[in-house]
């Protein structure tokens, strides 16, 4: 047969390979060719690990038996041409085995990627987490914190700090990737995406734009002429500094973020019940239908317009209709977190007409 | 009925004569063989536009600060080479060129069930190629072959004429796909069960069913984005209500099944090869068969992977995650069936072997790489950068375009009646295989170190990777052109090869090359799986396929 010495030599090798492989991939150091700099990185890298390991394990195998059977099995001299190989057609057992433990694989494969998939997921953002909001550009990044009016163009983080980070775009997708985190959003118009980490490692990391968004997409990254925007892990002390002196340069700056159709929003026809239901999908995930009180990121909303203990809105204007929808068109940045505007919020003209119509049905 | 008419060789006995004219035979032919030539001709003049373009990224990258061309030239470069590759090459080649020349005659079949469907299907291909490059005179399309918008809103005129093109070239694979399926679930020759049919119409046979449903939903999405170009209906545009990640669902609900649609054949070709080079019978044809048929089904179920970082709901990234990670369990069968075939077998390293030999690890490597991205917390940092770029070409170069060239030296003598030079056949390999691992190895390290992909310019500290794959790719690009110029050459002066050089088994090797006009004298029974060395080939009614007996007769009209 041809399950002589030889076949099971070969096959004594790609075992041995195969777990100098694994082993590698064990105890490679990858942190110190790319650093993790958040916590998420170090779970993300557990699972790089046992992908690379197995992965490489059964390319090791595949490829050494392919190398060895063409070794092996290659057409001699002393072999006549009408000479054929061996005539087995199949081989229950063997195809059963090879079906069964690539699946008890898969299954292992998806339990773990599921459960790292819960942990790193925006679902369970903590309660004392800092909010910011970054926003593509073409071709640059600006950034949003809560009671810095304006938008900065440098990302600083507090070590430590749990970061809600909700990213969206003015203009085409872009992208938030910083290959140190491991983690990725894209910056889609319309729509807000959400990473949730830590910072565990400070330092200064690049920022780069992976979604391809013009002509200049190359340069957004940090670095270039274009876009010097770096990210930083700073000390909570550093971080503070930071933050006071940016908090007071901007000061004279309108924390409304001005949108392209500037003009004021016709209220007239707002359908309350056509807003309930946007409502539902755009609003929600911050604010609650209960009272002022009820805070999810902002304020509760119920009775906005006709809550007497709460006559003026965030920004200081009178609670009507026309002043809630000028926030809903500008967005707002206010010490509890920042509201996207029209643009990132997709929200047409009518949208805005609508949802004010539902917010003053709030009694 | 239908069943009794194939199997009294009504439908497939029906000949038409012969045309005379050189334009009806050589230009607006109805013969599928010389439909499948055009297609592969055609196939590989785009496929060296594509080739040029391709070295022009290349060039462009060798400098971190770019300088060759503009960004905005970079950037038409990058969207027509995915474009061209993958309508115009790939797709075409494998299914309208390879699929035409050989699967009706493996089925016993005189031609297709459409011929001038078929005609209409090849003759849609240059017209859309010419459209498609026609582009670059009104404003290239610049955001990539996937047009994402609202990118592709602010691409020139010249995006709305790359919506036409592809648009075009869909409707072509979708009659294919219709003509295909008909001609092999209806014109299989008496006794040409499912399970004694070779594994390139398998093949074939699960691609059809992809051309036709998935095509579709491309269509759909082309249709939408060009009259949001063109007339202003905001499907895509979020400032008016649209939404961008609709054109992503539907886009990616054809273009998952089209990488099957790219991959199925090549399995298909390369399970041919293996069983005819090792003399013996391919290992597990069933489950090579019916893992193709999985594969295409959970195809379908799988697109959103594309779109694991562009927001959706969390909770359906799982199923999607999950599903995609099943394909690996019929993907690996494959492979493990190819490899055993290896054993024991009397293997002779003629081209098409080495370069079947090369798929099975190429193929190997993009697959395992594929299971990677699958896992979603790992696809979060690898998303978007040099490491897709890195997985997809070993998938569809390593595999795909590996499986066509073992192909094209495997079935040659089929077209031509002459041998490719075997020694610049070997050279191409080595030259293949070295190139193509030069070229997208160092990807993956770049990927996961912080490459993204679509630079025009990128971080000098990647720029001696990019030279070093700049200089592999000149080598894969002179594997090409020397293969292409060994099909030409050969063409006159190639060694004759007689009717079966390479002592195959399925039926098309049992006729004279290149192949006759009318392919059978007489329909021919099949009682058995084409695979067993040891036994004599199982048809009948092939005894005067060879001899000067006088060709059918065509039938009156």
């Amino acid at each position: 047969m041809h399950l002589d010495r030889g076949f099971w030599t070969a096959t004594a090798v790609i075992v041995l390979l195969g777990i100098v492989a694994i082993f590698w991939w064990i105890y490679a150091p990858i942190q110190s060719i790319m650093p993790e700099a958040v916590d998420r990185a170090r779970q993300i890298d557990l699972l790089y690990r046992f992908l690379a390991a197995s992965g490489t394990a059964l390319l090791v195998a595949v490829i050494g038996y392919i190398l060895y059977f063409v070794f092996r099995f290659r057409k001699r001299p002393t072999h006549s041409p009408d000479d054929i190989g061996l005539q087995i057609h199949d081989n229950h057992k063997l195809e059963f085995w090879w079906t069964l433990i690539p699946a008890m694989y898969i299954v292992v494969l998806a339990a773990i990627s599921v459960n790292l998939f819960f942990q790193i997921e925006p679902v369970n953002a903590q309660g004392n987490t800092l909010v910011i909001e970054a926003l593509g550009h073409q071709w640059y990044y600006t950034f949003r914190y809560p009671g810095i009016n304006g938008e900065v163009k440098e990302m600083h983080l507090p070590l430590g700090q749990p970061i809600t980070l909700h990213v969206s775009s003015y203009d085409v997708i872009h992208s938030f990737w910083v290959p140190e985190m491991r983690l990725k959003a894209d910056m889609v118009p319309g729509l807000i995406n959400t990473l949730v980490f830590t910072p565990t490692r400070p330092g200064k990391y690049e920022l780069l734009c992976t979604e391809f968004c013009g002509t200049l997409h190359g340069d957004m990254r940090s670095g270039t002429p274009n876009d010097p925007a770096y990210i930083y892990i700073d000390p909570p002390g550093k971080y503070k500094a930071w933050y006071d002196a940016t908090q007071r340069a901007n000061a004279h700056m309108s924390n409304a973020i001005a949108v392209a159709s500037a003009g004021a929003v016709s209220l007239t026809g707002g359908d309350a019940a056509a807003g309930k239901s946007l409502f539902q999908t755009k609003c929600s995930a911050c604010h609650a239908l209960g009272p002022f009180t009820q805070k999810i990121v902002g304020p509760g909303l119920k009775g906005v317009l006709h809550d007497p203990a709460h006559p003026n809105l965030v920004n200081g204007d009178k609670a009507t209709p026309d002043d809630v929808a000028k926030i809903l068109q500008n967005g707002f940045n206010g010490p509890m977190g920042t509201m996207p505007n029209q643009t990132a919020n997709g929200l047409t003209d009518k949208d805005i007409a609508n949802l004010v119509a539902f917010l003053n049905s709030l009694k | 009925m239908a069943v009794a008419a194939v199997h009294s060789g009504g439908i497939a006995d029906h000949i038409h004569p012969e045309p005379e004219s050189f334009l009806r035979k050589y230009v607006f032919s109805i013969d599928h063989k010389i439909i499948g030539i055009q297609y592969i001709v055609t196939c590989g003049i785009f496929m060296m536009l594509a080739g040029a373009l391709a070295e022009l990224i290349r060039v462009q990258l060798m400098r971190a600060n770019g300088g060759f061309m503009t960004p905005d030239t970079y950037n038409a470069v990058f969207t027509m080479h995915g474009s061209t590759m993958v309508w115009f090459v790939i797709i075409p080649l494998l299914t309208g060129g390879f699929g035409n020349l050989i699967f009706p005659v493996q089925i016993g079949a005189r031609d297709v069930a459409f011929p001038w469907l078929n005609m209409v299907s090849y003759w849609i291909f240059p017209v859309a190629g010419l459209m498609l490059y026609s582009s670059f005179l009104m404003g290239a399309p610049v955001a990539g072959w996937t047009e994402y918008p609202p990118m592709s809103l602010q691409g020139g005129a010249g995006t709305s004429m790359w919506c036409a093109a592809v648009f075009l070239m869909g409707i072509g694979s979708t009659l294919t796909g219709i003509n295909f399926l008909v001609t092999i679930l209806k014109m299989r020759a008496p006794g040409m069960t499912f399970t004694r049919m070779p594994l390139f119409v398998w093949g074939q046979f699960v691609t059809a069913p992809l051309l036709m449903i998935a095509t579709t939903a491309l269509g759909a999405a082309l249709a939408a984005l060009f009259v949001q170009r063109e007339f202003g209906v905001p499907f895509f545009d979020p400032t008016k209500g649209g939404s961008p990640l609709l054109w992503q669902h539907m886009f990616w609900f054809y273009s998952h099944p089209a990488v099957y649609i790219m991959i199925l054949p090549a399995f298909g070709m390369i399970s041919e090869i293996f069983p005819t080079f090792a003399r013996k019978p391919i290992f597990g044809y069933k489950m090579i068969a019916f893992s193709s048929c999985a594969i295409a089904i959970l195809g379908f179920m799988v697109w959103a992977h594309h779109m694991f970082t562009s927001g959706m709901a969390p909770t359906l990234e799982l199923p999607f995650m999950v599903l995609t990670m099943l394909i690996a369990i019929p993907t690996g069968v494959k492979i493990f069936s190819w490899t055993t075939t290896l054993f024991g077998g009397i293997l002779e390293f003629t081209t098409p072997m080495l370069y079947s030999i090369g798929f099975l690890i190429l193929f190997t490597i993009g697959g395992v790489t594929g299971v990677f991205l699958a896992a979603v917390p790992f696809d979060l940092h690898a998303h978007g950068t040099y490491f897709i770029v890195a997985h997809f070409h070993y998938v569809i170069a390593g595999g795909s375009l590996m499986g066509a060239l073992a192909a094209l030296y495997f079935w040659y003598p089929k077209m031509t009646g002459r041998m490719m030079n075997e020694s610049w056949g070997k050279w191409s390999f080595w030259l293949y295989m070295i190139g193509m691992n030069g070229t997208f190895l160092p990807m993956h390290w770049l990927g996961l170190w912080g490459m993204p992909r679509r630079y025009a310019v990128y971080d000098p500290q990647f720029q001696t990777w990019n030279q070093i794959e700049s200089w592999f790719s000149f080598v894969m690009t002179a594997s090409i052109l020397l293969t292409i110029f060994n099909a030409i050459w050969s063409i006159k002066y190639g060694k004759k090869s007689g009717a079966n050089p390479w002592r195959a088994r399925t039926l098309e090797w049992q006729i004279p090359s290149p192949m006759p006009y009318y392919n059978f004298k007489h329909v021919p029974s099949v009682f058995a799986a084409p695979y067993d060395f040891a036994e004599p080939l199982p048809y009948r009614g092939l005894e005067e396929e060879l001899t000067d007996s006088p060709p059918p007769v065509p039938a009156a009209h």
